[in-house]
C-alpha cells in the first residue's frame, strides 16, 4: 500500500531541512539502505537512507526546498500503484498532512515509514569529552563555529534562526493595513523585535522604484535566500560577539626556525609521499601550550567556570558557502604528522559537507589560518563556548638585523581573542609567550 | 471646592449616609469613644449615639458575622477592620456568608454590607500587618471591591458603596489618610459610580494602571517624565471589581503600551488581571510586553532598610516604563 512519507529529522535537533538531492527518481526501485535523498541540516548534509523496500511514486517537493520534519515530500509504495487518493488528500489537507503513521503495513510492500535516521548520522556519540563537557544547550548550536575574520554584519537580525520575524503585535497589525512586508525591516527592541518606531522609519523612508534605480543606472541587490549553515552562522556569531566580552592580544614571532624545521621534516617525509604544513606545527604548538597554560583551555559556563582536562582543537575550515569547525581531538598528544593528515582528512569531508555532528562539536580551543590569503594579522570572534580563538596570519619574509648585517628573516603575526569572563590578559599574554617560545624553537615541542 | 483630608473625607460619607439613611451603622474595635484607631469615625459616637456607632470586642470573626446578619434584616452595616490583615479572621464571613448569601439564598436574602479600614503596607508593622489584600478579595465574585486613591474618591466611593445592596471590600491605603484634596461642598452629595475608572492624567506614549500608594508615586514621576517629553496617561481604576477594563484598554489602544503598578504581590491578583484584559482586548495595539511593578513576592521584612527595598517605589516603578518604552538611560522611544 502506498504511503505518503515525510521529511526524516535526521538529526536530534534539525527543526527544519532543506532537501538537496533527490537520489532517486520517480519510479525508481528503492531497496533497503539505498540512497533516497540527501537533506541539508542545520549542522550538514545528511543522507536519508531508505528504511524498507519499495518504489518511489511520487515526489513531492523539489529540490532546494526547505521544510519542517514530517512535511509530506514523497510517496512510496508498490509498482504501478495508484496514488490518486492519496495525492488528493494532499491536496486537501496539503498544510497539515500528516506524516505516515508507523503503523504496521504489510511487510514486502510497505514504504520506508518515517526514515529513521541511517546509522552513520546517528545522534552523536561523545568523543572523548572533557571531564566536565561543556555541552551547549543543544547541540545545534555547536555546529557552525567558527567566524569569518571580519565581523559579519547581520542585515536582518529580526529574524530568528528559523527565519521568524520578531514583531510586536502593533506592527504586525500595521504591517498588515499597509501591505508591508516586515522581512526587510530592521527591528531596535529586544532580540531585534521589529517595534513601531522601526515600521514608522521603514514606512517614512522613500521606497526606491524601478524608475529612480534605472535612472541612477544601479541594479537592486539580487536576494539570495539563506542557508542553514549561513543561519547558524549569523546567529551563532551575532551571540558570541554581544555576549561575549571579547579582547585582544596580537603577537609577532619568529618564524625562520619553524621555517627550517618543515624543510627538514618534510625532506625526510618525501620518500613516504608525506608532508607537514606550517599550520600543523602551529596546531602542535597551540596545544602543547596550553597544556602548559591550562587556564586558557577553559570556557565559560554561566555560574561556573570549566577547565577542559582535554585539548581539543577546533579549526576553522572556509566550505564554499560559509564554514566548519571540525575538532582535532587531543592535539597534544598526537604528532604534527597525525595533526596534518587528520586535518586534511577533516577538511576534505568539510568542504563536501560530509561531516558527522559530533565531529564539530565539543572543541575547547579554536584555530583560524588565514596565512594563506596573505592575511598579516586579523581578529577572529570567539566560538562559543569556548574560551579563546587564534587568528592567525601569513609567514612574511621580514629584514632583519643579525650580526650587524640585514638579511631576510621570517615572522608571523597571531592575534588571540580571549573571552574575558574566564581569560584575563596576564592568562591569555602568558599562553601565547609559551605559544612564541615553543614556535621559536621548535625542539621544543619533543620534550 | 475645599481642601479635605482623605481621612475626613470617609468620615463625612459616613456621617452624610447616616444622616441620610437611618438603617446605616457603624460597628468595630475603638470607632466610639476612642474615636477610630485611625480617627476616621471621630465625632460619629457624639452625633449618633452608641446604638448607631457600636465599640465591639477583638473578635473580627463575630462582628462581621453580626454584620452580616445585621444586613440580612435589612440594616446597611459599615464593618470597620482595624486594619484589613486582621480581616483574615473574618475571611469566612466576608466570603462564605456575605459574598455568597444573595445566591445560595436564591435572593431572599441581600446583604448590603461595607467592611472598611486600612490596607498595604505602612510602616515598619511587619509582615503580618503589611497585607495589601486586594488578591485575597478581588478573587471572590459576589463582592465589589473598592480601592479609592484620592480624598474626592474616597467620599464619593463610600457614599456609593454604604448604598449598595450587595457587600462592598472599601480598602482605605493606610498612608493615604493624611492627604488633602480638593472636595466638593457637602450640599452637592456627590456619588461615584462602582466600575469606572478615572483619568488621572492624559499622555500617549504609555499607560500606567495604579490605586493606592503608588499612585501618587507615579503621579510624581509623570511630572519628571513630562520634562524628559514623556507624557504618561495615567488610569485609575477606582474599583478593582467591577474592572473598568474598556477605559484601560481605550487607553492602551492610543499609547500601544501599559506598565500595571500596584503593592500587592506580583503572582496574581488585579495586577495580573489588568494585564490579561489588556492583551486579550488590545493585543494587536501592544508595541511592548504589558509589564508589572510591584512589592517583591516576599513576606514583608519588619527591618526598615529591607521594607523599603520591598515596598514598589519611583526607582522599580521608572525602570519598569522604561523597558516597555524601549528607552534606556537617555533615549526613549
Amino acid at each position: 500500500m502506498a504511503e505518503i512519507v515525510g521529511l526524516p529529522k535526521l538529526s536530534p535537533t534539525m527543526e527544519e531541512g532543506t532537501l538537496a538531492r533527490w537520489a532517486k527518481k520517480e519510479g525508481d526501485e528503492i531497496a533497503m539502505d539505498d540512497l533516497i535523498a540527501e537533506v541539508e541540516t542545520d549542522k550538514a548534509t545528511m543522507e536519508w537512507r531508505a528504511f524498507d523496500k519499495g518504489v518511489l511514486l511520487k515526489i513531492l517537493v523539489a529540490e532546494g526546498t526547505t521544510l519542517a520534519p514530517d512535511t509530506p515530500v514523497a510517496i512510496i509504495g508498490q509498482k504501478g500503484e495508484d496514488i490518486a487518493a492519496l495525492l488528493e488528500k494532499l491536496g486537501a489537507g496539503a498544510a497539515k498532512a500528516s506524516p505516515p503513521a508507523k503503523a504496521s503495513p504489510p511487510a514486502e510492500a510497505s514504504p520506508p515509514a518515517e526514515a529513521s535516521p541511517p546509522a552513520e548520522a546517528s545522534p552523536p556519540a561523545e568523543a572523548s569529552p572533557p571531564a566536565e563537557e561543556p555541552v551547549p544547550a543543544s547541540p545545534a548550536a555547536q555546529a557552525v563555529t567558527r567566524d569569518a575574520p571580519a565581523e559579519a554584519s547581520v542585515s536582518k537580525p529580526t529574524r530568528t534562526a528559523d527565519g521568524r520575524v520578531m514583531a510586536s503585535p502593533l506592527v504586525r497589525r500595521m504591517a498588515r493595513e499597509h501591505d508591508f512586508d516586515l522581512s526587510d525591516v530592521a527591528g531596535s527592541g529586544p532580540h531585534g523585535r521589529i517595534i513601531k518606531r522601526d515600521l514608522d522609519a521603514a514606512l517614512a523612508a522613500p521606497k526606491p522604484t524601478a524608475t529612480t534605480s534605472a535612472r541612477a543606472g544601479r541594479q537592486p541587490p539580487v536576494e539570495q535566500p539563506l542557508s542553514q549553515m549561513r543561519k547558524t552562522i549569523a546567529r551563532r556569531l551575532t551571540e558570541s560577539k554581544q555576549s561575549v566580552p571579547h579582547f585582544y592580544l596580537t603577537i609577532d614571532v619568529d618564524a625562520e626556525a619553524l621555517h627550517q624545521a618543515r624543510i627538514r621534516v618534510n625532506a625526510e617525509l618525501e620518500a613516504a609521499g608525506e608532508k607537514v604544513s606550517v599550520n600543523d606545527f602551529l596546531l602542535k604548538a597551540v596545544a602543547l601550550a596550553l597544556r602548559k597554560v591550562p587556564t586558557a583551555n577553559a570556557s565559560f559556563a554561566g555560574d561556573r567556570i570549566l577547565l577542559h582536562q582535554n585539548v581539543d582543537l577546533s579549526v576553522a575550515v572556509a566550505v564554499p558557502d560559509g564554514l566548519l569547525t571540525p575538532v582535532v581531538r587531543d592535539a597534544d598528544r598526537k604528532s604534527v604528522l597525525e595533526i596534518g593528515k587528520e586535518v586534511r582528512e577533516l577538511a576534505g569531508r568539510a568542504k563536501n559537507k560530509k561531516l558527522k555532528p559530533e565531529e564539530m562539536t565539543g572543541g575547547t580551543f579554536s584555530v583560524s589560518n588565514l596565512g594563506m590569503f596573505g592575511i598579516e594579522e586579523f581578529s577572529a570572534v570567539i566560538n562559543p563556548p569556548e574560551g579563546a580563538i587564534l587568528a592567525v596570519g601569513a609567514v612574511r619574509e621580514v629584514p632583519v638585523v643579525k650580526g650587524g648585517a640585514i638579511v631576510v628573516g621570517r615572522a608571523m603575526k597571531m592575534t588571540l581573542s580571549c573571552d574575558h569572563r574566564v581569560i584575563d590578559g596576564a592568562v591569555g599574554a602568558t599562553f601565547l609567550a609559551a605559544l612564541k617560545k615553543l614556535l621559536e624553537s621548535p625542539i621544543l615541542m619533543l620534550v | 471646592m475645599r481642601e479635605v483630608t482623605y481621612r475626613d473625607a470617609l468620615r463625612e460619607a459616613m456621617a452624610e449616609e447616616m444622616r441620610r439613611d437611618s438603617t446605616v451603622f457603624v460597628m468595630g474595635e475603638e470607632v466610639g469613644y476612642y474615636q477610630g484607631a485611625y480617627k476616621v469615625t471621630r465625632g460619629l459616637l457624639e452625633e449618633f449615639g452608641a446604638a448607631r456607632v457600636v465599640d465591639t470586642p477583638i473578635a473580627e470573626a463575630g462582628f462581621a458575622g453580626v454584620g452580616v446578619g445585621a444586613a440580612m434584616t435589612g440594616l446597611r452595616p459599615i464593618i470597620e477592620f482595624m486594619t484589613w490583615n486582621f480581616s483574615l479572621v473574618a475571611f469566612d464571613q466576608i466570603v462564605n456568608n456575605a459574598a455568597k448569601m444573595y445566591q445560595m439564598s436564591a435572593g431572599q436574602f441581600r446583604v448590603p454590607i461595607v467592611f472598611r479600614g486600612p490596607n498595604a503596607t505602612a510602616k515598619q508593622v511587619g509582615a503580618q500587618h503589611s497585607h495589601a489584600v486586594e488578591p485575597f478579595y478581588t478573587n471572590v465574585p459576589g463582592l465589589h471591591v473598592v480601592y479609592p486613591s484620592t480624598a474626592r474618591d474616597a467620599k464619593g466611593l463610600l457614599k456609593t458603596a454604604i448604598r449598595s445592596d450587595d457587600p462592598v471590600v472599601f480598602l482605605e491605603g493606610e498612608t493615604l489618610y493624611g492627604l488633602k484634596g480638593e472636595l466638593p461642598d457637602e450640599a452637592e452629595d456627590e456619588t461615584i459610580p462602582f466600575g469606572k475608572a478615572r483619568i488621572a492624567r492624559e499622555g500617549k506614549h504609555v499607560t500606567v494602571v495604579t490605586w493606592g500608594r503608588p499612585y501618587w508615586t507615579v503621579m510624581e514621576l509623570a511630572k519628571q517624565y513630562a520634562k524628559e517629553g514623556i507624557e504618561l496617561e495615567v488610569i485609575d481604576p477606582r474599583t478593582l471589581r467591577p474592572l473598568d477594563h474598556e477605559t484601560i484598554v481605550e487607553s492602551v489602544k492610543k499609547t500601544n503600551r501599559c506598565v500595571v503598578v500596584h503593592e500587592h504581590w506580583s503572582f496574581g491578583g488585579p495586577g495580573a488581571e489588568i494585564v490579561d484584559r489588556v492583551q486579550r482586548e488590545a493585543f494587536d495595539y501592544l508595541d511592548a510586553p504589558v509589564l508589572r511593578a510591584s512589592n517583591l513576592d516576599i513576606p514583608m521584612p519588619y527591618a526598615a532598610h529591607l521594607e523599603q527595598k520591598v515596598i514598589v517605589d519611583a526607582a522599580r516603578i521608572r525602570e519598569t516604563i522604561q523597558k516597555v518604552l524601549y528607552a534606556r538611560g537617555e533615549n526613549h522611544g
